[in-house]
């Protein structure tokens, strides 16, 4: 198993090469230039080309980018234009938030869709399976900004049990932390409890109908230990795949939701770096997405091997 | 051995409904089994035997299977009406099966060892240990090679041989009265077939258990049964000792099924077969529902013939029997 996650390592390097390369070069196409949103009202050509000068900026490409990764490998992913911070402080400040947010509304997809999933395929056809279906497709449907607000109008205002906005890191007040997060992790993790669901069901559906799940009732096991000793650990294999590509976007994608709950995450970061042309900022953001998803696909490679045996042979 | 007027098994009136079909796919099926005995159920594919079997196991799909009639009595109770926990206790313990893939009847992700062992912790009340002690035991009776070493493999490092020791290893490993084998050497190398039987005619003499066992192949039936019950279209058309059914067969069915047996040294330049198809579910002919495919079918046949003795241990369902009597059509002059 060590030798094949080193393998997978190795493997990744080119990946996060290429990764790096593309970041670069796109950043370059996209039109507007930073000086200019550095320099504000100032306009002198000195100011300009001084300012051009200090950041490098009228190197060729390639050299820019030589040096742009040889202080990558040291730790040094740049300075923000726009705040003077070093980008790897940025993001070592939001990512938590981030992180945090995520692995909370991925627990609460998981613990309501697996479930879910696994109880409409096995009564599939009946109500239970229609009624989880039908909150299943609401719960794609309904828009998260939407969904948050109703939350907030609701569980914030009328009610007042949970804050409307802010944020409490964790290594501070944990509870607090946790009761701040709640409410946007759970406008988060109901949409993906829903694809959740639906996975979970089909690949159940497909499990429940092989020859070993007649085996095991032969064997007169209990019905739950059949569903999931038995069937929910060979329908895992999607699930995992599908859990881990959720877990990487909802880095990256849960803009609207942090906005709305106004939670100082990397997705708010993203957004104020890309309009405001803060190339280093943007780098290194997109470098540490990309990292996150390549090891997110290490941990489901390790995952499928632990749930089937049959991918350990060569 | 039971008594007979106390068998081990006695189906009566057995009958299986598939969804909206007004004919019963398995119907009226009625055989009993001592202790310690074999019964070989014989017929084509869809014939109904494996349904059967999975009935009595209580393991029919249902829906669109569903149990029409009929009773199964094993050691007092009957199978076919029982709640589900008390017919799960004695699932895989007093009684168990065998099916026909052992490619796929083990589950990919668990351990050999544990497939066995957690059956005996379900029934015996094992712990953790025991359970794997016993797995080791059932592995080395089934005479797999390495057996210490085969606890901790994964159904895919073993052969298809193996894997379907390892299932009459799961089958076998709570001492079953009853075992239940679906075409277990179908899947098989004939090579392999050969010692899977023995193997599972061994085991049956070590530990007594009577046997149901569903198969095509006429020559596994002479190997293993004591009694026969040949299906046809869902129903019994004869049953008897392997003796009388292969030296007096009395059912047109039988006697086709028979002569279909190709043979050593018997080169003929075309196979002899049954003419005719078996016609789909639900669309039987009435009475006998060889009828349509029956050189000696008559108007007679338009009732369904009730499966009367017609020897010694011998019971058939046609109205001609026995054919003697007829101006027999010669089979093989209409089959081919």
């Amino acid at each position: 198993m060590l030798a094949f996650i080193g393998r997978r390592i190795l493997i990744a390097i080119p990946t996060i090469i290429l990764i790096s390369i593309f970041v670069f070069t796109l950043q370059h196409l996209l039109p507007g230039d930073p000086i200019l949103v550095l320099a504000g009202e100032e306009r002198d050509p000195e100011v300009l080309e001084f300012l051009r000068e200090k950041y490098r900026l009228n190197d060729p490409i390639p050299i820019q980018y030589l040096a742009w990764v040889g202080n990558a490998l040291q730790g040094d992913l740049g300075i923000s234009f726009r705040t003077n911070q070093p980008v790897l402080e940025l993001i070592g400040e939001k990512l938590p938030v981030t992180l945090q947010l995520a692995t909370m509304a991925l627990i609460i997809a998981m613990v309501i869709g697996i479930p879910a999933g696994v109880l409409s395929a096995y009564k599939k056809g009946t109500w239970i399976d229609w009624v989880a279906n039908v909150v299943a497709l609401s719960g794609l449907s309904v828009p998260n900004f939407w969904l948050g607000i109703m939350m907030i109008l609701l569980v914030s205002v009328k009610l007042g049990w949970l804050p409307a906005s802010g944020y409490q890191p964790f290594a501070e007040d944990p509870l607090q932390s946790i009761k701040t997060m709640l409410m946007p992790a759970f406008v988060l993790g109901t949409a993906i409890a829903a694809t959740l669901m639906r996975h979970t069901r089909s690949a159940m559906l497909s499990v429940l109908k092989s020859d070993y799940i007649r085996t095991a009732r032969a064997k007169g096991l209990a019905e739950h230990v059949v569903l999931i000793k038995h069937a929910l650990r060979n329908a895992l294999v999607p699930i995992v795949t599908v859990t881990t590509l959720i877990f990487g976007e909802l880095l990256a994608g849960a803009v609207l939701t942090e906005q709305i709950f106004t939670i100082p995450g990397f997705g708010k970061l993203v957004v104020d770096a890309v309009f405001n042309r803060d190339y280093a900022v943007v780098q290194g953001i997109v470098l540490c997405t990309g990292v996150a998803f390549i090891f997110m696909n290490l941990l489901a490679d390790v995952a499928y091997r632990v749930l089937n045996p049959r991918m350990g042979d060569k | 051995m039971a008594t007979s007027s106390s068998p081990l098994l006695d189906v009566q009136g057995l009958s299986i409904r598939l969804g909206k079909l007004d004919q019963n796919i398995v119907d009226d099926v009625s055989f009993t089994l001592e202790a310690g005995q074999t019964l070989c159920l014989v017929g084509e594919s869809g014939c109904g035997k494996s349904l059967t079997a999975l009935a009595l196991m209580g393991l029919l799909q249902s829906p669109p299977l569903a149990i029409a009639g009929g009773t199964a009595r094993f050691g007092g109770a009957d199978l076919l009406s029982m709640a589900k926990e008390p017919l799960r206790d004695i699932r895989g313990g007093r009684m168990a099966m065998i099916f026909q893939e052992p490619m796929t009847s083990l589950n990919p992700g668990l351990r050999i060892g544990e497939q066995i062992a957690e059956s005996v912790r379900r029934h015996k009340g094992a712990n953790r240990a025991e359970g794997r002690a016993r797995a080791l035991e059932m592995l080395r009776r089934v005479r797999i090679p390495a057996p210490e070493r085969r606890l901790d493999e994964f159904p895919h490092q073993l052969s298809g041989g193996m894997r379907q020791r390892a299932m009459i290893a799961i089958a076998l490993a709570n001492d079953p009265e009853l075992l239940i084998a679906d075409e277990p050497t179908t899947a098989l190398d004939v090579t392999i077939q050969a010692q899977i039987l023995e193997l599972m005619r061994e085991l049956q003499a070590e530990t007594g258990a009577a046997m149901i066992m569903i198969t095509h192949d006429l020559g596994v039936v002479a190997e293993m049964a004591d009694q026969v019950a040949v299906m046809y279209g869902g129903r019994i058309v004869e049953a008897g000792t392997v003796d009388r059914i292969f030296t007096d067969p009395q059912h047109p069915y039988t006697i086709g099924l028979m002569s279909s047996m190709p043979s050593l040294g018997d080169r003929r330049d075309r196979l002899v077969t049954v003419p005719g198809v078996v016609p789909q579910p639900g669309s039987m002919p009435p009475g006998c529902r060889f009828a349509s495919r029956c050189p000696f079918h008559s108007p007679l046949c338009e009732t369904v013939p009730p499966l009367r003795t017609c020897g010694e241990g011998h019971k058939v369902a046609c109205v001609h029997a026995p054919l003697e009597q007829l101006n027999p059509v010669d089979l093989q002059e209409t089959g081919t």
